[in-house]
């Protein structure tokens, strides 16, 4: 299941793996703080906090190759704005120091979601008291997301497989209706978790 | 329009971040108030739909493709609040579990998609749909609802970005605006076919306007308006008096040196403040006559798929209690 | 002696007009194990949500249902959603937590107890449908029987008198069912089970209700109901293989 991939790694078990979320949380933020007022003169250090995060990576016994890949798909759209940063006086170190920065920061993120379950950091989330209502969103989004996402795809290819002539224009309405039964879907499933929520007492 | 972390700088991040709190604790109030039990677990389920539904791509020309942000189509079936919440949501879990937009740039995602792109979408929504009645004034509605959604979106994303001083604002503001009015068109032509769809299928999930604002929806439109007014205020505005025109001016920049970079340089002050006049009278009047043909395109596209003669409405459901 | 479940002349239309129910009536005798059957459309499921009270969404006065003589009213509905354990025929829309611990502690955390006995319930009712050691997996990582018995478990936690499932063999491989169905065996409280699965009827119900278009057109032991080959085709149903070479004497 392609979005299963996503998250594949955070269940595994190292010495990263067993510190606790909220602990994995703070470091997260407090590094990306670090890193963004990091003054841009002292760029070259940089490779303190590019080093700890090395050292965490390998500690965490994920695959290189895996953290690799998903640093390759979110660091095109870096560019892409970074780029625009060439186009004032100085920019060419300014587009560096922001590609540096972004990697960096990336690299913290995929990190700390690919050691620390969704649902570790729900609880942290509910200590700092967020919302419970909010809690409820994020958790029953993170444990239904993956069952949609089969969903679409498996609608999307029962469309195709009786496509057989194809017309772009065609492509839009087909994908749009699976888009519109997915949300049918969706408040169906809502009503059924409703009711299975009551059933165990929600109020 | 995910922004990664790195790009704003901590007085923007913290700014958005306090908006972006706001707005959202708002929403969680309103919804705590409005919103019976019974669809609590839409709120979630509905934000695994956006983010499936935003896995799904729409083929464009040359092998690229797009996909659905999804922001004004919720708005349009759970009301101003809720979608402020579903988004959210989305945005969360994005950037917690897939690294997808920067954990400092939460802030500043958060009102981007969720309070400009979402209330504000809707807000087009209701008046639009409002003016022109019945099925077709919807999907027309909210097909023009959607390109506003995500232009507006764009142009505050810009404004975050020339705030935090890593691009000129005569840059950032023609390639975000320029991109996402094409992108936004995508976004209108996806809502309007979805909408149609549903109101074909299951016509009771699509609630009536009125509904999903509740009581008083001017007052509640204009405390989220206050927000994201604070923030084009801060973000926009600045801009919008003094920014040259385009990519002639800025190319002309790079041959100075750095220390005239934070502050823009004007050597003779009648003639630039005639240009500015000339300039933005200029890009208002393109930017009017954009949004009339983008307009125009949606009514079309209603006609299109609402033709005359079908049922004037979709069957209004009970009123909730 | 108190019937566990009492059901009397229940009736029920949907907001579209259908009649779903058309007066049943029915008992269950503490301890017993019911079976309910019946073609597609017959109610069964709009029937068990009585049960737990999630149908009708309002309720008011005058309920068909009693559980253990206490009629059902909006007053002590979430007694009765205790007492009674609903068990749902898709584990996806019942298994909503993002761990396994998390899901079966759903229903004890609402009782108010501590996180100790929250966490001992949780245990003991993983190990009683054999999923010990799964406390922190990810349900959307789990197989189709793995997640009923998590749904069974998160029920059983809950310490119900009545144990009240939809089709729970439905996409089961062999294996899993076997499995399910030794664990069912093994729950001596009442139990009502809406099923297609007529030979886990045979196996585990001693008396069965047949339901059709709204009504019980049938009640009876499960053998020599089931064995009734003509009944049994008026209503869609067949004879279960099982059954086959039993003669009824």
């Amino acid at each position: 299941m392609q979005p299963d991939f996503l998250d594949r790694h955070s269940r595994s078990d190292s010495v990263i793996h067993r510190l606790p979320a909220a602990g994995k949380l703070a470091a997260a933020l407090a590094l990306v703080v670090v890193v963004l007022l990091w003054p841009a003169r002292y760029l070259p250090l940089m490779a303190v906090p590019a080093g700890l995060l090395l050292l965490a990576a390998g500690l965490s016994r994920i695959p290189p190759s895996f953290l690799l890949r998903r640093l390759l798909l979110l660091e095109p759209l870096v560019l892409g704005v970074a780029l625009l940063a060439v186009f004032q006086p100085g920019g060419w170190r300014l587009m560096l120091l922001l590609v540096v920065r972004c990697t960096l920061c990336l690299l913290t993120m995929i990190l700390l979601s690919n050691t620390t379950p969704f649902a570790d950091l729900l609880r942290v989330l509910k200590a700092l008291r967020v919302p419970g209502l909010l809690i409820t969103t994020l958790m029953l989004m993170y444990r239904y997301l993956f069952v949609l996402a089969d969903e679409a795809q498996r609608m999307r290819r029962a469309r195709m497989s009786r496509t057989f002539v194809v017309k772009r224009g065609r492509q839009w309405k087909v994908l749009a209706t699976v888009v519109s039964q997915l949300f049918v879907r969706a408040s169906e499933r809502a009503e059924r978790v409703y009711s299975a929520m009551c059933a165990r007492g929600w109020q | 329009m995910h922004i990664p972390d790195g790009f704003l700088d901590a007085k923007t991040a913290v700014a958005t971040g306090a908006l972006a709190a706001a707005g959202l604790g708002i929403a969680l109030r309103q919804a705590r108030r409005h919103l019976p039990a019974r669809r609590v677990p839409l709120l979630g389920l509905s934000a695994a739909f956006v983010f499936a539904a935003q896995m799904l791509n729409f083929p464009v020309a040359g092998g690229t493709s797009g996909h659905l942000i999804g922001a004004v189509l919720t708005a349009v079936l759970l009301g101003p609040s809720a979608a402020v919440i579903v988004i959210s949501a989305v945005l969360i879990v994005q950037c917690l579990m897939f690294a997808d937009g920067g954990l400092s740039a939460l802030g500043a995602n958060i009102f981007n998609m969720a309070l400009v792109g979402g209330v504000g979408g809707w807000a087009v929504y209701y008046l639009v749909s409002r003016a022109f009645k019945g099925l077709f004034g919807r999907v027309l509605a909210a097909a023009f609802a959607s390109w506003c959604s995500t232009v507006m979106a764009s142009v505050a994303c810009a404004g975050e970005l020339a705030a935090s001083g890593v691009v000129r604002w005569s840059v950032v503001l023609p390639t975000m605006a320029g991109v996402h009015m094409l992108i936004g068109l995508g976004e209108g032509l996806i809502t309007a076919l979805v909408l149609t769809g549903l109101s074909r299928t299951r016509p009771e999930l699509i609630l009536e306007p009125a509904q999903v604002a509740g009581a008083r929806p001017y007052g509640l439109v204009a405390v989220y308006g206050v927000l994201v007014a604070l923030g084009l205020a801060l973000f926009v505005s600045p801009f919008a008096s003094q920014s040259p025109d385009g990519l002639d001016k800025t190319a002309e920049e790079l041959g100075f040196d750095a220390k005239a970079r934070v502050t823009v340089p004007a050597p003779m002050p009648e003639y630039t403040i005639q240009r500015f006049s000339g300039a933005r009278v200029g890009t208002s009047i393109a930017g009017a006559v954009g949004t009339i043909a983008v307009f125009g395109l949606c009514w079309g596209l209603a006609r299109a798929l609402v033709p005359k003669g079908q049922p004037k409405d979709v069957a209004a459901p009970a009123p909730r209690q | 002696m108190t019937p566990a479940i009492e059901v009397r002349d229940l009736v029920f239309r949907y907001p579209d007009g259908t009649d779903a129910l058309r007066g049943v009536t029915f008992s269950v005798a503490p301890g017993e194990s019911v079976g309910l059957i019946g073609p597609n459309g017959a109610g069964k499921s709009t029937l068990l949500l009585h049960l737990n009270g999630l149908l009708p969404e309002h309720l008011t006065g005058e309920s068909a249902v009693r559980v253990s003589g206490e009629r059902l009213t909006a007053d002590n509905v979430h007694a009765i959603r205790r007492t009674v354990g609903l068990l749902f025929q898709d584990p996806n829309d019942q298994l909503f937590c993002p761990t396994v611990f998390e899901d079966v502690a759903f229903g004890p955390r609402q009782f108010g107890l501590s996180e100790e006995e929250v966490g001992r319930r949780v245990r003991e009712a993983l190990a009683r449908v054999g999923l010990q050691g799964f406390e922190n997996r990810a349900p959307h990582h789990l197989s189709g029987g793995e997640k009923r018995r998590v749904c069974l478990a998160g029920v059983l936690a809950c310490e119900p008198g009545i144990l009240v499932l939809d089709e729970p063999s439905s996409d089961l491989d062999p294996c899993s069912r076997r499995e399910l169905k030794e664990l069912l065996r093994k729950i001596p409280i009442t139990k009502i089970i809406a099923t297609h699965d007529l030979e886990l009827v045979v196996e585990l119900c001693s008396r069965v209700l047949v339901l059709d278009a709204g009504t019980i057109v049938a009640e009876g032991p499960t053998v020599s109901l089931l064995s009734d080959e003509e009944l049994m085709l008026r209503h869609r149903l067949e004879r279960p293989h099982i059954l086959r070479h039993i003669h009824p004497h």
